[in-house]
């Protein structure tokens, strides 16, 4: 093929684009309509990666959490409902007996009423911990202070907040030293944790921490399960310290050694096993709908590529007349379709970014969503464009590739 | 002297729908390079069969076909699109110019698919339409020239490759009187620079400046004769 005739080619494409603009806008509908699925599945899964990556980072790699739930879901809901509660005796126990982590500590967690003054806000999530929770990165704060030893055997009522709930009680000022009331009782805050912006917003940047006596006062331990939060120090002790709680917590649950574990060991790893469920369906979703967005658009394409072809045997006939190929011909087709996919491809991509930096604007609760959409799935989205083209164009292009001369410049 | 073309008993039978039409019933002629010929013969004689053939559009049921020594009557689609390209240059009645293209555009053409690169092709194209006497309508489309001026597009687009062969179609057939000698004037001046002219007409008066004289009727040759009084130029009323 030369290069004159694939410029040819190429010239005739754009010049047909602009002599029927309206009419290549919707031939080439199913083909904007898949890139942009494509487009914005990128975006979404994008935008789940790195706010996972940054839910681990914040909890920590080497963060492990024995719990009565299974965080990632692989266990089934109804085995894991049935498991007995975690007491906090258990807990404790379970905390104590490790000795291979840095820290280990129990936690409790519920729900409960905050209020300011008249404002109130419901059921927010409350956990206690022990004062060496201020040690793990889900426990910095950015204001104030962790609260001490003393505090944490004392169960001093004293509270670190979450930057959301922070925010939500304490628009304007600054909340260190004002006093709460949680579940009616009389708090002070001490503290805020560092903000983060993650996938899990509510188990991070509205999470109130305080003394774990103070937990057990407020909220009784009765039927509730404990969290034993272990830090193993570094990731090539993780392994060790899952082995050694696994054991010992099967000693305190008293399991005889037929019986399956009844609680889990879950890891910030196991976020990336739940994503990947939520990411396998956005995928099959994703990629069915653009899958059949594509194949109508390719026969759109096809059709238009076709009628194309008839408006244009005069034409045909003219330049086969004056000595063009079969190829020549045939990549002037070729060229037309696929700059009609490229064209599409290209006006989804302009839609899609222009979607995606309205969402940012508009809802700042889809902070976890990435500001751009990746350019791998832009490679891909324009690439599938390409080939598409190329699928729709041939049976025309070599349609128009065979009219004999004389019956093409005869065609009226 | 090689002939230039050599047709040896050509037939051509078109099948349509059962029915044979024989459009040519076994021609055979020789063309010297440097001849300026009238084909002449009623509606449906096979003038435009033959000169299908004669340019490469399209190939004989049966006969052979000797251009410049080289039998093409058995050729395949692109082996003659590329003889089209090099060594002829069809002039068609109704002009046959891309509409939506410029003048300058339409007689590049050929040399787009002769490969030849942009610069140089527009450098040929442009001289090619200042020979016909176009120069100043390079940029015009063809629905913003005149009838005779689309025709010297034409001739200008037959041109530019330097062809063995110049063929027309009843190229003045579609022009009034005056545009259609201004044409005859231009292939006259061609013939003059050493090209070879091969042009289907029904008017006398336009086969009157060939140099000879082919009637056909009903597929066959009827008469080959010298055209015993051809017009020359300086006999020509002077053209506006
Ligand atoms: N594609 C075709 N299919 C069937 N028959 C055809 C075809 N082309 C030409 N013919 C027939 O072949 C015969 C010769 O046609 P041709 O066009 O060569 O005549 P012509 O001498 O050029 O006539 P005119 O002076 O009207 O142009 C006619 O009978 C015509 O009907
Ligand atoms: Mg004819």
């Amino acid at each position: 093929m030369t290069r004159t005739e694939l410029s040819e080619a190429i010239a005739i494409a754009l010049d047909a684009l602009r002599a029927n603009p309206l009419r290549s806008v919707l031939a080439t509908l199913g083909i904007t309509i898949g890139v942009s699925f494509v487009a914005l599945m990128g975006w979404f899964l994008a935008g789940l990666d790195s706010s996972l990556q940054h839910t681990i980072n914040m909890l920590g790699e080497d963060m492990l959490y024995v719990d009565k739930w299974d965080w990632s879901g692989r266990t089934s809901w109804v085995e894991v409902s049935n498991r007995k509660p975690i007491s906090y005796r258990q807990a404790q126990e379970l905390a104590d007996a490790v000795r291979t982590a840095q820290y280990a500590m129990p936690m409790g967690q519920t729900r409960a009423q905050l209020s300011v003054g008249s404002r109130k806000a419901e059921s927010i999530p409350v956990a206690g911990v022990p004062h060496d929770y201020g040690n793990t990165p889900a426990g910095a704060v950015t204001r104030g202070r962790f609260f001490t030893e003393m505090e944490g055997r004392s169960g001093a009522p004293v509270a670190v907040l979450g930057p959301v709930i922070a925010k939500q009680l304490f628009p304007d000022e600054d909340p260190v030293g004002k006093e709460i009331r949680i579940a009616g009782q009389r708090f002070t805050v001490i503290g805020v944790v560092r903000q983060r912006g993650t996938l899990l917003s509510d188990f991070a940047d509205r999470l109130v921490l305080i003394p774990l006596e103070r937990f057990l006062r407020l909220f009784g331990s009765g039927q509730r399960s404990f969290i034993t939060v272990l830090k193993a120090g570094s990731l090539e002790r993780l392994d060790d310290v899952r082995e050694e709680a696994r054991l010992l917590m099967r000693k305190i649950r008293r399991l005889r050694p037929e019986q399956p574990d009844d609680f889990t060991i879950n890891e910030t790893r196991s976020l990336e096993q739940s994503i990947a469920v939520l990411r396998q369906s956005v995928w099959g979703v994703g990629l069915s709908m653009s899958a059949l967005s594509f194949l109508v658009g390719i026969i759109g394409i096809v059709n238009i590529t076709f009628v194309s072809v008839v408006e244009r045997t005069q034409e045909i006939g003219i330049r086969k007349a004056v000595g063009a190929r079969r190829r020549a011909i045939a990549l002037q087709f070729l060229a037309e379709s696929v700059v009609l996919c490229t064209a599409g491809a290209v006006l989804a991509l302009l839609f899609c970014t222009g979607l995606v930096l309205l969402v940012r604007l508009l809802i700042p609760a889809a902070e976890f969503l990435t500001p751009y959409i990746p350019p791998q799935h832009i490679a891909v989205a324009l690439l599938v464009a390409f080939t598409a083209g190329i699928l729709a164009g041939w049976a025309p292009a070599l349609r128009a590739a065979r009219l004999h001369p004389v019956e093409a410049l005869r065609y009226e | 002297m090689q002939p230039l073309i050599v047709l040896e008993n050509v037939t051509k039978v078109y099948r349509t729908e059962g029915e044979e039409v024989h459009a040519l019933r076994g021609i055979s002629l020789v063309v010297q390079p440097n001849e300026y010929v009238a084909i002449m013969g009623p509606s449906g004689s096979g003038k435009s069969t033959l000169m299908h053939i004669l340019g490469c559009l399209d190939t004989p049921t049966s006969g052979r076909y000797l251009l410049n020594g080289r039998d093409v009557s058995q050729l395949d689609d692109d082996e003659l699109a590329y003889i089209r390209n090099r060594q002829i240059g069809f002039v068609f009645q109704t002009f046959n110019l891309l509409p939506r293209a410029t003048a300058l555009k339409n007689v590049e053409l050929p040399l787009i698919y002769a490969g030849v690169p942009a610069a140089e092709r527009r450098e040929r194209a442009r001289r090619a339409l200042e020979a016909v006497g176009l120069g100043d309508r390079l940029h015009h489309r063809p629905n913003e020239l005149s009838g005779g001026q689309r025709q010297r597009v034409a001739i200008a687009r037959a041109l530019v490759v330097n062809p063995a062969l110049i063929l027309a179609d009843e190229p003045t057939g579609n022009l009034d009187s005056a545009s259609g000698a201004e044409i005859m004037r231009l292939f006259t001046q061609l013939w003059q620079l050493g090209n070879t002219i091969i042009l289907v007409t029904h008017e006398d008066y336009i086969a009157r400046y060939a140099r000879r004289i082919i009637r056909i009727r009903d597929g066959r040759i009827e008469s080959d004769t010298p055209n015993p009084e051809p017009v020359h130029l300086e006999q020509l009323p002077s053209m506006p």
